[in-house]
């Protein structure tokens, strides 16, 4: 398998002292499916962050798609963010703006400023966001503002967002850690589909066992900034999740 | 002894010399006022001096209290010498402002005769000027509408500049931030009716002059208001335009925008509102419009004439907070 990101001894500290990424070398390869595990704090989000650069490493290197992130000019970086697709906990969407528009904005990186700036959209880039928001089945809610959707609703379109960029990847950060077990496995049947349909490769992270066992492909564990298991969800025993999430933690099933 | 430590000593000192002056100051005022001992404001410096080093380093001041080492401890403030120095210094103050204002309730409750022209005035304007005093009216409308509208543009521009979360923490991104900043809050803190003596000098007394006086002050106002607004987005959604590869202009417009406007627009008809009421102060100081009116009608003892004014201003100021007030509500909701 081709790899597809690289990362050899990445640290991050940040201003505050806080040391969250010490010392990370991670090899993922095209199609996989890695589900981030980690207590809070753990250094999932800077390290999903590190890798695109909306956080800025310490020291290190990140090679994605054969390309340095990490000394890569604003030009270069827009244009290997716009190759990923990237999902967050709390959506991030404009919540003034309609699921149209939002899902549209995820063509920024490929369109001119000034067709960005007067809002003034292809046809074609039109007719791509409404066919992304039937794949994610929100169709009829184009013409809504995002803020009233339900939960659920809302990370949809942040997928048909993603979507917009044609990525290579996606990295999700926490994408269902705000919704209800039963909307957060309809939002990771999304993944799950591009995934395996479109052999897009897939970084997200997570606290429930049951969904990564049902998605993921790799397990990488992180703890205190350093990663302290990485294989396959089928070796993790009761014994290895008390090690990554700590003596008093028990497994949840969410299904 | 550490760094930390030492500052604080420092600034313990300096509070005990700023209390002790001001203390020795108030005493020998009142001197001179109820003795007429007149005291030369050297010794006034050189004993408060004294009594400040002494206090410090005995540690029975307030300045060592604030920054804990008085000897005093933690007694409660009955029972040491700063809680009563701190008493009689508030003492001090009120007795000395007294003087200083020369407030005098006598006049206040007998005198009222005196009001009785202004009074008469009011509630016997005269209407044979209103349409006079319309036209400055709309003079002083028309000056904060133009003022407030030329303002917008500058301030939005600006506020991106002086936004914290904006600006990369380099040191470019840091100097810009700074400076727009500081001259904001310079020119903030200059009154508008100074600016309108300034402007009267420099393109002459007229509502052009008014107008400039308000549109700066709005500027450093609105800049104010807008950027801290901007500081106030949610930043996931700037993280999530970042992260499709959008430019920081694209980020700016896509995600900063669509969550300021209509904050923006609340504050701008505020803003408004506000330039309307300030337009009359100005246009005494040379701003044109319904304040020059007032001006010169009160210079005249025209009171009749003054009533009529004062109820038109109060009409429109009146006006404008309930337009205002109502137009916000509708954004906020929206």
């Amino acid at each position: 398998m081709k790899s597809i990101i690289q990362t050899t001894n990445l640290h991050k500290t940040y201003d505050s002292g806080t040391h969250a990424l010490k010392g990370i070398n991670l090899t993922i390869h095209e199609g996989e499916f890695i589900i981030l595990l980690g207590l809070s704090g753990s250094g999932k989000s800077t390290l999903l962050r590190c890798l695109n650069r909306l956080i800025e490493p310490s020291s290190g290197d990140v090679t994605i798609l054969d390309q340095d992130v990490v000394n890569a000019n604003p030009a270069q970086l827009r244009r290997i963010r716009r190759q990923i697709g990237m999902i967050f906990q709390q959506f991030n969407l404009i919540k003034n703006l309609s699921s149209l528009t939002n899902v549209l904005s995820g063509k920024l990186g490929y369109v001119s400023l000034w067709h960005a700036l007067a809002f003034n959209h292809q046809k074609d880039d039109v007719a791509e966001a409404m066919a992304n928001l039937n794949r994610v089945g929100l169709s009829e809610f184009a013409r809504k503002k995002t803020k009233n959707l339900s939960g659920g609703q809302q990370q949809r379109v942040a997928i048909a967002r993603a979507l917009m960029q044609h990525p290579k990847m996606i990295f999700a950060d926490e994408p269902v850690a705000s919704l209800d077990p039963a909307t957060a496995d309809s939002v990771m049947k999304y993944l799950g589909v591009l995934n395996h349909e479109e052999n897009m490769t897939v970084v997200c992270s997570l606290h429930f066992l049951s969904l990564a066992r049902k998605y993921g492909t790799r397990v990488i564990a992180l703890k205190g900034g350093k990663i302290v298991f990485d294989g396959s969800p089928q070796e993790i025993d009761e014994a290895r999740f008390q090690s990554i999430y700590g003596e008093d933690a028990e497994e949840v099933e969410i299904r | 002894m550490n760094i930390e430590k030492v500052k604080k000593r420092v600034l313990s000192v300096i509070l005990d010399l700023v209390i002790s002056v001001y203390f020795i100051g108030c005493i020998a005022y009142l001197a001179n006022e109820w003795a007429g001992l007149s005291v030369d404001l050297l010794y006034v410096v050189i004993v408060g001096v004294l009594v400040a080093v002494v206090q410090n380093i005995t540690g029975y001041s307030i300045g060592c209290w604030g920054y804990g080492f008085s000897a005093e401890g933690k007694k409660p403030w009955m029972h040491t010498f700063w809680g009563w120095f701190l008493v009689v210094l508030i003492i001090t103050t009120f007795v000395v402002g007294w003087i200083i204002v020369q407030v005098n309730p006598y006049k206040f409750f007998m005198k009222f005769q005196n009001a009785g022209t202004i009074v008469n005035g009011i509630f016997s304007p005269n209407l044979g000027i209103l349409s006079e005093c319309l036209a400055a009216l709309a003079e002083t409308i028309y000056l904060a509408l133009l003022a407030t509208v030329f303002a917008i543009p500058f301030a939005f521009v600006l506020s991106f500049f002086a936004a914290r979360n904006l600006m990369p923490h380099t040191l470019l991104g840091n100097t810009v931030y700074l400076i727009i900043r500081t001259i904001a809050t310079i020119f903030r803190s200059i009154e508008a009716v100074v600016w309108a003596i300034i402007f009267s000098v420099w393109v002459g007394i007229g509502p052009y002059a008014g107008m400039l006086a308000l549109m700066v002050h709005s500027i450093a106002a609105l800049t104010k208001l807008y950027s801290e607004q901007i500081e106030n987005i949610d930043h996931g959604t700037v993280e999530a335009i970042q992260a499709t590869g959008a430019t920081t202009l694209q980020t700016w417009v896509y995600a900063v925008v669509p969550q300021i406007v209509s904050p923006f627009l609340a504050f701008t008809i505020y803003r408004w509102d506000i330039n309307v009421r300030m337009a009359t102060i100005v246009g005494f100081v040379g701003g044109g419009g319904i304040g020059l009116l007032l001006l010169q009608q009160q210079q005249m003892l025209r009171w009749h004439n003054v009533g009529i004014i004062i109820w038109l201003i109060a009409a429109v100021v009146w006006t404008m907070d309930i337009i205002s007030a109502k137009v916000r509500e509708k954004l906020q909701n929206s």
